[in-house]
Parts: structure tokens; C-alpha cells; sequence
């Protein structure tokens, strides 16, 4: 019966549960060094679902993806440190994640009514005005001094359970880390959830063609914003994730950098499914720490030559390509067998592609 | 009056620099409908070109030359390489040229090393304007600019490659039904405009602190620029350049660079949202 269901179900929610199961047995092997990095990258996996969504799902090409991230670092370091104005007392890491949600969440609220609304930036134009917004975001926060200024913020507490920054302390790197799988877990399934309702079916549609969705009757404009706003809160979350492990955070979260690396982890990975472009975070994170001092400098360059290929040869990434490989052997097999009721990951035609 | 004519003309050199990076933008734009974001990169091989010159012990002036043929031959390559083979997807094709932006700066930060490099100022002397002294070499670039800007539209509209390539611009299918060669005069478009890009990383390498993220900089005003000008026309660069540069420039004088960004910024955005076409735009048929 358990074979049947499996048989069933769809390859993409497959590999996610297999990948989860792995990571949640992981710390019974592992060096708590590999762990403590591992949950690291689980902010960055976050943080590429984030743009999955927004860039994949809702074709909104945002290349400048870190604001958003380090607009939720600073606001849960701001927060925690006790350096919001009028409310220094309240030091609550809850608090801090509230905040790494909403602020985030409100300025895409903004900038998307903006850019949006009416006759709205199409998706080309829409990205260069998001590249322009990290590139200033940057240089603004390098010369605000409230926020330490080019130097940053040091000393973020880690996460603190109580309710205003006194009880246990999350430290230890195996606390830390089913800590931090479970932000990733639950914010990967609000996406999922999110992206599997009638109102991401909406979405689907406004990407592939806005026009004919406008003409059905949707507020696009309207679907565009609200789900750039979600792929925000999403990457503050991400944000915040990060900097209670990593205690530090300057403007090169926020800017241009760090939006491009996002970028090519979720081009590698697979813009198509959250769980490629999760992977694909991991994975290039894990390489690269493996790697970097073997190749040296030139990791940089192996990586952009990687990404040129893959945007030009392999639109759907390559462990998005390996998972829609596994999804057509799946399907092959089932076809000799009981009744085909599986429904198989959406496939996306070279044409489909390229209206995005 | 000497400040005055001091800050008109640091405001009118900004504007031309940016005129000549935006116009090779612009040229890419229109013509292929090619989004490049490495044309940053492109700027800074064309410093790095000069840089390389100097020290190899040649004179300014051959760098100035070289520049622009030796980025102009690199975009010929890239072209045949990487960009041909995402025409027909526009989104794909900022993700293609930005992964070789960073190649490139990587590549830099390796043969150059990731520090900051000086070119020495070919003219140092400085001439009299209104009774202020004005460094010679600035002139000297307004000079370059404006010939430049003046030549690339006397090819647009006084040769038959012009005329074609005008003819791409307002409808691509027409055009190649009517026998243009569009194959190549997309290999002759996206080499000029890279050329354009070499030449102005070399006339402006002087003036600044060479290093690998230099492009970024430049990038950002110059495709604001476009965008406030508008797209399709090949006049709309000028206005947009024009524009930008002043403000930027003025608000940099008076306040700060970073409010100057700012201010040039929410302009710009206001500017695009109230004419999306941008000031000169005209509709383009979608492809």
C-alpha cells in the first residue's frame, strides 16, 4: 500500500521528502563543524525558494532579491540589539522575526504599488529597476551610520526561546540546526501551499501570459504585488535566519553581490521547482566551501561559466533537469503497471520558457 | 562665474561620458533587443586595456586606439558565442551577458589583481575658462564624446548600413523579408556598441581609480538613461544621458554622491512610470 501511495505521488514533493528525511537523520553522522555550516545554508535555501517563487513562479525577474534579505538581517539585528528607537527594552527574537517579516514585506508592498499599478514595468524593465534599487539600497546603507555604516552591525544575539531576550539560548550546533530546517521547512511549505492554491494558479497564469489573464477578469497588477510582497517576507525571514547564526551583518547582504549569487544558485539549481532551487543554494554553497580551496580564485569564474551553460543550455537547471529526468522514468515505468491516476510534474515547453 | 562655469562644464562632461556609455546600450537595445548587463564590464576592459598598455610601456594615445578594437573584437566573439543563442529570450538574455559580467570581473581580479589602479593624466596642463583654470584632458573628452556621439549618428542616418539597421529597429521580420542581413548586422551591432563601450572605459580610465567593480557604476545611470529617454530611437539616448548626468552631477555638487543616486533614481522610476515609453519613446512591435 505505502508502494502505491509513493507510486503516486509527485516526483517533485518525492525528492523533497527524501531530501528531508536525510537532513533530519544527518546530525546522527555528522561533524557538528558541517552541521553548523549546513545550517547556515538552510537561510541561503530559504532565501533561493524566495526567488524561485517570485522569478519562477510568478515570472518577476528581480535582480536585486538581497534587499529584501538584508532589510530582514538588519530589522531582526536592529530589534535584538535593542536599537530601535522608542522601544529599546523589547529585545525579543520574536519580535525580531516579526519585524524580518513585515518590513520587508511592506517595502515590496511599496516599491511593487509603484511599479505595478496601471500600465506596469514589463518583465525586463522591471528587473533593471530592480537592479538599480540594490545597487542604491547598497550605497545608502554604507552611509547610514545608524546602522553602523560600512562596518555593519556586530554582536546579533543568537535565538533567545524567552519571550524578551532572556531564556535558553540556541547556540549548540545541533539545536541550532533543527531549528533552522524547521524556518526552512515551514516557510518552503507556506510557498508550496501557496503556489499549489487557486490564487498561485492565478499567479501561474499571470506569468504566461497577462494579458489574456487581465481579459479574464484578474487584478494583475494586484496578483503581482501581493506575491512580490510574499517573496519578500520570505527572504527577510531568510535574512534573519541568517544572522542570529552568523551574529554580523553588513551592506554586503543587502546589495548587489549577494543578488547575484542568489540568482545563480536558483539558475543552477532549478527556477521551476522550490526544492531545485533549494538544493541548488546548498549545493553551490557546499562545493564551494569544499572547493574554493582547490580552485582558488578561479571558483568564481568555473561558477559564472557554469551559469552562462546552464541559462543557455538548461533553462530548467540542473536539478531541476535531473528531477523532470527522474519524473519521465517514474512515468515510464508506472505506464505497464496500475492505473496511471499520478499526475506528473508539470512540464514546461521550450515555447513556454521563452514567454517568460 | 568661474565656479559656475567650473560645475556647468564637471555637469556637461559627466553627461557626455554617460552619453557614450548609454548610446552603445542603446544601440544593443534597439537593434537586438539584447539587455547587456556586462556592458559595464565592457567599459572596464576598455580602462583595463589602457591600464595594460601603460604598463607594458606603451603612450596613452595607442591605448585609446586599442581599447575600442580590442573590446569591439571581444564583443564579436561573445556575440557568436553566448548572446546568438538567447535571442528569442529576452529575460535570458540579462541572465547570459550577467553571468559574464561576473566572469569577467573574476577574470580581471585574477590577471590584475583585485586592488585599484591609476592611469597617469596624458594632458596635465589646464586651460583658462571664465578665469578659472579647467584640467585640458576633461575638454579634451567632451571633444572625444561629441564626435563620437556625432559619427555614430551620421552612420544611422547618412549610410545604407544605417538606413537597414534603422529598418531592424522599427520591424525586424519586415526587414529580413526584404533581404537584410540580419545575421550580420547583429554581429556589426553588438561590436559597436562594445567598441563604444572599450572607447569610453578608455577616455574616462584617467579620471579614475581603476578596479574590477568599476562597472556597476556606470551601468546603473546609463541604463536609467535609457529608460528616461526611451527605447527604439536612436535619439533617446542623448535626451536621457542629458538628463540624468545633470541631475546626478548638479545634486552631487550641491548635497552628496549618495543623495544624488537617490534623487536621480526617483526621478528616473517617476519618469518611466508617467511616460513608460520613455520621453522620445516610440511604440515598438513586439517580437
Amino acid at each position: 500500500m505505502i508502494r502505491t501511495a509513493l507510486s503516486h505521488m509527485k516526483t517533485e514533493s518525492l525528492v523533497a521528502g527524501i531530501l528531508l528525511v536525510v537532513l533530519l537523520l544527518l546530525p546522527l553522522g555528522a561533524s557538528s563543524w558541517l552541521l553548523s555550516d549546513l545550517s547556515i545554508y538552510f537561510s541561503y535555501a530559504l532565501f533561493a525558494a524566495s526567488l524561485a517563487f517570485v522569478w519562477g513562479h510568478c515570472g518577476l525577474l528581480c535582480l536585486g532579491q538581497a534587499v529584501f534579505f538584508g532589510l530582514g538581517a538588519y530589522a531582526m539585528s536592529l530589534v535584538t540589539l535593542g536599537m530601535v528607537p522608542g522601544v529599546e527594552g523589547m529585545v525579543s527574537t520574536w519580535l525580531g522575526f516579526a519585524a524580518a517579516i513585515a518590513v520587508p514585506a511592506l517595502a515590496a508592498q511599496l516599491l511593487g504599488r509603484f511599479l505595478f499599478h496601471a500600465q506596469g514595468l514589463q518583465g525586463a524593465f522591471f528587473g533593471i529597476v530592480t537592479l538599480a534599487v540594490a545597487f542604491i539600497v547598497e550605497r545608502l546603507f554604507i552611509n547610514w551610520d545608524f546602522v553602523g555604516g560600512l562596518n555593519g552591525l556586530m554582536n546579533v544575539p543568537p535565538i533567545v526561546l524567552g519571550l524578551n531576550g532572556d531564556g535558553y539560548e540556541l547556540w549548540e550546533a545541533v539545536p541550532l540546526y533543527y531549528a533552522a530546517l524547521f524556518v526552512l521547512v515551514l516557510g518552503f511549505s507556506v510557498l508550496a501551499a501557496l503556489m499549489r492554491s487557486r490564487w498561485g494558479l492565478a499567479l501561474k497564469a499571470v506569468a504566461s501570459h497577462e494579458m489574456r489573464t487581465k481579459s479574464l477578469g484578474y487584478d494583475t497588477a494586484h496578483y503581482k504585488t501581493t506575491a512580490f510582497s510574499i517573496g519578500a517576507a520570505i527572504a527577510g525571514l531568510a535574512g534573519a535566519l541568517f544572522v542570529v547564526q552568523f551574529g554580523f551583518v553588513s551592506p554586503s547582504l543587502i546589495g548587489f553581490g549577494l543578488s547575484a549569487e542568489v540568482l545563480i544558485w536558483v539558475a543552477l539549481g532549478g527556477r521551476g521547482m522550490l526544492v531545485a532551487a533549494c538544493a541548488g543554494a546548498i549545493l553551490v554553497r557546499v562545493l564551494e566551501s569544499n572547493l574554493s580551496s582547490v580552485f582558488g580564485d578561479t571558483w568564481l569564474l568555473l561558477l559564472g561559466g557554469l551559469f552562462i551553460v546552464s541559462v543557455m543550455f538548461l533553462p530548467r537547471g540542473l536539478v531541476g533537469e535531473a528531477i523532470h529526468g527522474l519524473d519521465r522514468w517514474r512515468a515510464k515505468r508506472r505506464k505497464g503497471g496500475s492505473t496511471p491516476r499520478g499526475k506528473a510534474v508539470e512540464r514546461l515547453s521550450p515555447s513556454e520558457y521563452t514567454a517568460r | 562665474m568661474s565656479s559656475v562655469a567650473t560645475i556647468v562644464l564637471d555637469a556637461s562632461n559627466y553627461a557626455l561620458i554617460l552619453l557614450l556609455i548609454a548610446l552603445g546600450l542603446a544601440i544593443i537595445f534597439g537593434l537586438m533587443n539584447v539587455i547587456n548587463l556586462a556592458h559595464g564590464e565592457f567599459l572596464m576592459l576598455g580602462a583595463y586595456t589602457v591600464l595594460s598598455i601603460q604598463m607594458a610601456g606603451g603612450p596613452f594615445w595607442l591605448g585609446l586606439i586599442a581599447a575600442p578594437l580590442a573590446v569591439g573584437l571581444f564583443g564579436l566573439v561573445i556575440e557568436e558565442v553566448v548572446i546568438r543563442r538567447v535571442y528569442h529570450r529576452v529575460l535570458d538574455t540579462i541572465l547570459a551577458t550577467w553571468g559574464l559580467s561576473l566572469l569577467l570581473k573574476q577574470s580581471i581580479v585574477l590577471v590584475f589583481g583585485p586592488g585599484s589602479h591609476s592611469i597617469e593624466d596624458p594632458i596635465s596642463a589646464s586651460v583658462m575658462i571664465f578665469g578659472a583654470p579647467y584640467p585640458a584632458y576633461r575638454l579634451f573628452i567632451m571633444a572625444i564624446s561629441l564626435l563620437v556621439v556625432t559619427a555614430t549618428f551620421l552612420f544611422f542616418f547618412k549610410t545604407r548600413i544605417g538606413l537597414a539597421a534603422r529598418g531592424v529597429i522599427a520591424n525586424r521580420n519586415m526587414a529580413a523579408c526584404l533581404g537584410i542581413n540580419t545575421r550580420n548586422l547583429d554581429r556589426m551591432t553588438f561590436s559597436l556598441g562594445a567598441a563604444l563601450a572599450g572607447l569610453a572605459g578608455a577616455v574616462i580610465a584617467p579620471l579614475i581609480s581603476l578596479d574590477p567593480h568599476l562597472g556597476l557604476g556606470y551601468l546603473v545611470p546609463a541604463f536609467l538613461a535609457i529608460l528616461v529617454g526611451g527605447l527604439g530611437s536612436i535619439m533617446a539616448p542623448v535626451v536621457g544621458a542629458a538628463g540624468v548626468g545633470v541631475t546626478e552631477n548638479l545634486a552631487a555638487t550641491f548635497l552628496s554622491p549618495v543623495y544624488a543616486q537617490l534623487i536621480v533614481f526617483i526621478t528616473a522610476v517617476l519618469v518611466i512610470r508617467l511616460a513608460p515609453g520613455g520621453l522620445l519613446g516610440k511604440k515598438r512591435r513586439q517580437t
